[in-house]
């Protein structure tokens, strides 16, 4: 009968592989059986991502027009209740429309946290099964992270665009539409979307690498115990 | 039967878990060596330890103390990568609650091995094709695990743990979810796989069915070894039930 360890064990780290093409076609059939589970975590990630790119996307709309010296746009402000020759209330605002964008990015870190979390959780059982047949830590991690980035990845992208869409119909309507300047809009657009894929990205990633990065370095009779 | 060269070698294995104020002691000091192309049934009631040490003897858990030779080689010893490479190449597992990746399809699941042995798709695929044929599920290859039976979802478990042509089988409890007559046809598959590639066969049960292919028993009680008997030394008495024999 064979041995199964030859004398120094030579080669054995590079028998155990996982190319990136295979890496790809298991996470898109994961995603397309799961499809239920990635809408979910579509839905909840690209509305977390709109609350923020709306929220984001009013204030920039808002600053920009404070500066303008037209006097019909700045008595369009006052008449909404912005007080354009008030510096003390002009810094107030400011500080708030800060706290709002500040609260929006906590909430969407909360909101995408608490979905990537659940959707990893609950497939420690896979992961244990995983590590089982073979599975190094780096693939099971490889394999979660891809996943999530390409849900995450389009999540924030619809997110980012609705988001944009509704901050700037909810500054017309706050102001006047015509005073949107389709100059300001661009401007607005090509800091607040790339910002806020970029972050929906970013976080998904960090919320899927955690529980992923924990499961992956169980030992895997531990996976396949927890319960979720 | 066995070429009596050592496979795996258990020395003084005890495993302790903390659960809250106290200290539970699953596996009590255990030694016992197993021959290549053997297999040992691993006999005990639930909570005797034959799942800790199923687990210590697969490499899935690590002793509190004590060592687990697979070929005189101290698993405890092995970096990560050649842990890996063990499972994924050298054991295959077989489970009670069968463990098959829902989404994937049958195939899908006896090929997710080989990926990570580095065969190449096609081959995975005529080998995969191959290994269900000769589990009995040839024409259920593009079903998903809902999609099947217990005994079948077994059957796609018994095939995927072939997946790497692998030295040693490990199942634990494998009819434990099954009816007595599956039960039997997978005892009946695992000695059929033991004969005809001589695979090291170890399995936890407390199923007596497996009794009766067992080339020993080791009697496992209270986290220690009770006894171990030859097959010869077995009484097996055949009973029935409904006028079928058991």
């Amino acid at each position: 009968m064979e041995r199964i360890f030859d004398e120094r064990r030579r080669g054995i780290r590079h028998k155990v592989v996982l190319p990136w093409r295979r890496t790809l076609e298991v996470c898109w059939s994961n995603i397309r059986h799961r499809m239920g589970r990635c809408v979910l975590s579509f839905v909840c990630i690209a509305v977390a991502v709109a609350f923020l790119t709306s929220a984001t996307t009013y204030q920039l709309i808002i600053s920009d027009l404070l500066h303008s010296a037209d006097v019909h746009t700045q008595a369009v402000l006052e008449r909404a209740g912005m007080f354009v020759n008030d510096e003390e209330a002009v810094r107030r605002q400011h500080d708030q429309r800060l706290w709002l964008m500040a609260l929006s990015a906590f909430l969407c870190l909360v909101g995408i946290s608490n979905t990537i979390l659940m959707s990893v959780t609950e497939r420690y059982r896979e992961i244990g099964t995983l590590k089982c047949l073979g599975a190094l830590d780096t693939f099971v991690v490889r394999l979660f992270l891809v996943e999530s980035v390409f849900v995450g990845v389009l999540a924030s992208f619809a997110g980012a665009v609705a988001g944009y869409g509704l901050g700037l119909v909810q500054a017309g309507a706050a102001l006047e539409f015509p005073l949107l300047s389709a100059g300001a809009c661009f401007r607005v657009l090509g800091l607040v979307v790339p910002g806020a894929v970029t972050l929906g990205t970013v976080l998904t990633m960090l919320a899927a690498a955690y529980p992923t990065y924990v499961a992956a370095r169980m030992k895997p009779v531990e996976a396949m115990r927890t319960e979720v | 039967m066995a070429d009596m060269r050592e496979i795996v070698r258990v020395q003084e294995v005890r495993k302790s878990y903390v659960m809250g104020a106290e200290t539970v002691h699953a596996l009590r000091g255990i030694t016992l060596i197993i021959y290549g192309g053997e297999y040992i049934s691993i006999m005990g009631p639930s909570g005797s330890g034959k799942s800790t040490l199923f687990n210590m003897i697969g490499g899935l858990d690590k002793p509190t103390s004590g060592e687990v030779y697979i070929d005189d080689v101290d698993i405890a010893q092995l970096e990560p990568y050649e842990l890996a490479w063990l499972r994924c190449r050298k054991i295959g597992y077989i489970f009670q609650t069968f463990n098959l990746i829902p989404v994937m399809t049958a195939l899908e699941n006896i090929t997710l091995p080989m990926v990570f042995a580095g065969l190449d798709a096609d081959s995975a695929r005529d080998k995969g094709a191959e290994l269900l044929k000769l589990v009995g599920l040839g024409e259920r290859l593009n079903h998903r695990p809902a999609q099947m039976s217990g005994g079948q979802q077994q059957r796609v478990a018994i095939a995927r743990a072939l997946a790497n042509d692998p030295a040693i089988i490990l199942a634990d409890e494998p009819t434990g979810n099954l009816d007595l007559k599956t039960g039997r046809e997978i005892i009946g598959l695992l000695k059929q796989l033991k004969e005809e590639r001589g695979v090291t066969t170890i399995t936890a049960t407390h199923d007596m069915k497996m009794l009766d292919v067992s080339d020993r028993v080791i009697w496992i009680t209270d986290g220690m070894v009770g006894k171990i008997q030859q097959r010869e030394e077995l009484e097996i008495k055949v009973g029935t039930i409904d006028g079928r024999e058991v």
